[in-house]
């Protein structure tokens, strides 16, 4: 048997559709891109080496300053905010019987629709003349313009669309929390009940270390989920007004795709898989602990 | 006897307002779609006086909704059925063969899933164009099965790791290749793992946008997201029409979503425990 399942030849034949195509479609063009940020490229002519042109050029675009900022925010907000509100309703799923499914299924539903389309339509409710405003009218309050403001550090469509994807993808991490929690064996609850713990306590010293592994995994997740976000933003503000929305993916999209500076959306490519690594690698660092026996 | 708690009281309270801030956007625009676009403005909330489905027909022929429906279920399909062939492939040579490299092919796999898709897009995009991949509906599926791969093969070899070695061993004996070991037994077992990585693999790309809309620009091959976030721009300003639009591309995976939710939930979880 050892023989069959050491045979060279089969392993190559069940290995080489994967390994090619990860190969060509995902490594080499990802040193391609690291090349090309190098160089100006306007996609009619080859790529010409320029040296680090492009990155300084990246420190003086103003555009890329805003969605340098969106991005932080955009990242802090979301592991922040998923972590608190996932593990809270993974706590309180956990604890009732009745009608936990069907509220875990309500609250994970956003993740599998097309946020393309829940872009589309969040951009209506939060638009100036529809939804929450003409709601907001029936009380005689006129609601600001959610999504064109652009007034302090953080505009208010940043948040909006901060709480659009909290709303949209609080399921993930969610459910993360809620299969660790439901793994933690009961004997070591009733051991801290006896030590005269309360709830309160018991989820304190028993929850919380018991799932600090998934609260890395979750929030790594997060963290380049956020990073690469790319559907909503571009469509409920298409980074507007005036590229105040903007978050490094839509800068990379319209500098590669609308105005062709394939060299120039390479490097703010390069620049988004280094955070991307950083943050991961960050991650992993500070909240990992090991695995505990549970 | 059950004691009546303030507690749980509270917890449900808060459970129900969750559901209504979850489904209540939903209902909205499922309202406002069967609505002539006047009765927007003069009765936003209340029922439809009179429901048409004008909407909807106007949305899925004249948006080209209903063309963009075909093709993404065409490239999906491609995508769900190659991904599982390879990624299973590769999950039994990692899980089960006996080499020395098997550990950093899985790591390599792995990293790719770290990697965002926006920073290969553009070598991708300019070499695609050179041999006329572009407006192609292949051309998407080879990017899309590449990015399916990692978690398909994390699930798999998962699958495979765990089957029993008394099984493979008694084929062995009975004389079996390694290919019959692996179409014949093995796949059938982990048809379970098929089923779950599928469903995410499909809605993934189901929901794609990005790529698609970086890659298609000839209106008869666009996929569903590029051709709904183009119907509702800017210029249109038929808004029941627009909301008819949104219905048509979230329909399917609610579809999807209420029949396999178990399913779907699991699968995620699978996926994303290796971290």
């Amino acid at each position: 048997m050892d023989k069959l399942l050491r045979n060279k030849k089969a392993i190559i034949i069940f290995m080489a559709p994967a390994f090619l195509l990860f190969t060509f479609v995902l490594f080499i063009p990802i040193c391609q891109s690291v090349y090309y940020s190098f160089c100006e490229y306007k996609g009619i002519t080859a790529p010409v080496f320029i040296g680090l042109d492009n990155y300084k050029a990246l420190m003086t675009d103003k555009a890329l300053k805003y969605a340098l900022k969106n991005s932080i925010f955009f990242l802090i907000f979301s592991c922040v905010s998923q972590l608190l509100m996932g593990l809270f309703l993974a706590a309180i799923l956990t604890n009732i019987e009745k009608g936990r499914n069907l509220f875990k299924n309500i609250i994970y539903l956003p993740c599998v629709l097309s946020s393309a389309a829940l872009g589309l339509l969040w951009m209506f409710i939060f638009s100036p003349k529809l939804g929450i405003n003409q709601l907001l009218q029936k009380f005689n309050i006129e609601g600001p313009l959610w999504l064109m403001d652009t007034k302090g550090f953080i505009i208010l469509p940043m948040w909006v669309i901060a709480f659009v994807a909290l709303w949209q993808y609080v399921g993930q991490s969610m459910m993360l929390y809620m299969a660790q929690i439901s793994g933690i064996s009961k004997s070591l609850y009733e051991a801290s009940y006896i030590d005269g713990c309360t709830r309160a306590k018991s989820f304190r010293y028993v929850t919380l270390p018991l799932i600090r592994p998934m609260v890395a995994t979750a929030m790594s997740l997060n963290a380049i989920g956020s990073l690469k976000f790319f559907d909503l933003i571009f469509n409920m503000t298409e980074g507007g007004p005036n590229h105040k929305t903007e978050v490094l993916a839509t800068h990379l999209y319209q500098q590669g795709f609308k105005y062709f500076k394939y060299g120039y959306a390479s490097a703010i490519g390069v620049l988004l898989l280094i955070m991307c690594l950083v943050v991961t690698g960050f991650i992993n660092k500070f909240v990992k602990s090991e695995n505990y026996e549970m | 006897m059950k004691k009546f708690s303030f507690a749980k009281l509270l917890i449900y309270i808060f459970l129900l307002f969750m559901a209504v801030i979850y489904l209540a956007p939903l209902f909205w625009v499922f309202n406002v779609s069967f609505k002539t676009n006047a009765e927007i403005f003069t009765a936003p909330f209340a029922l439809p006086q009179a429901p048409t489905m004008e909407n909807f027909t106007f949305a899925w022929t004249a948006g080209k909704l209903g063309i963009a429906t075909l093709n993404s279920f065409i490239v999906c399909a491609i995508t769900l059925a190659l991904s599982m062939m390879f990624g299973s492939m590769a999950a039994f040579a990692i899980g089960r063969l006996r080499w020395k490299f098997s550990k950093l092919a899985m790591t390599y796999f792995l990293v790719g899933m770290m990697i965002p898709v926006h920073c290969v897009m553009i070598p991708l995009f300019t070499r695609f164009a050179k041999v006329s991949l572009t407006n192609s509906l292949i051309g998407l599926v080879i990017p899309y099965l590449t990015f399916s791969l990692p978690v398909t093969i994390f699930i798999m070899a998962g699958f495979f790791e765990g089957m029993p070695n008394e099984l493979i061993e008694s084929a062995c004996i009975d004389g079996a290749t390694i290919y019959q070991i692996f179409f014949k037994i093995c796949l059938p077992l982990a048809k379970t793992g098929l089923f779950v990585t599928g469903l995410m693999t499909f809605i993934a790309n189901w929901n794609e946008l990005l790529l698609a809309m970086v890659f298609i620009s000839d209106d008869m091959k666009k996929t569903l997201p590029v051709s709904l976030s183009k119907f509702v721009g800017p210029y249109n300003t038929n808004y029941s029409q627009m909301f008819a639009a949104i219905i048509i591309a979230i329909i399917p995976t609610i579809i999807v979503y209420c029949a396999f939710s178990n399913q779907i939930v699991d699968g995620l979880t699978a996926g994303a425990v290796k971290g």
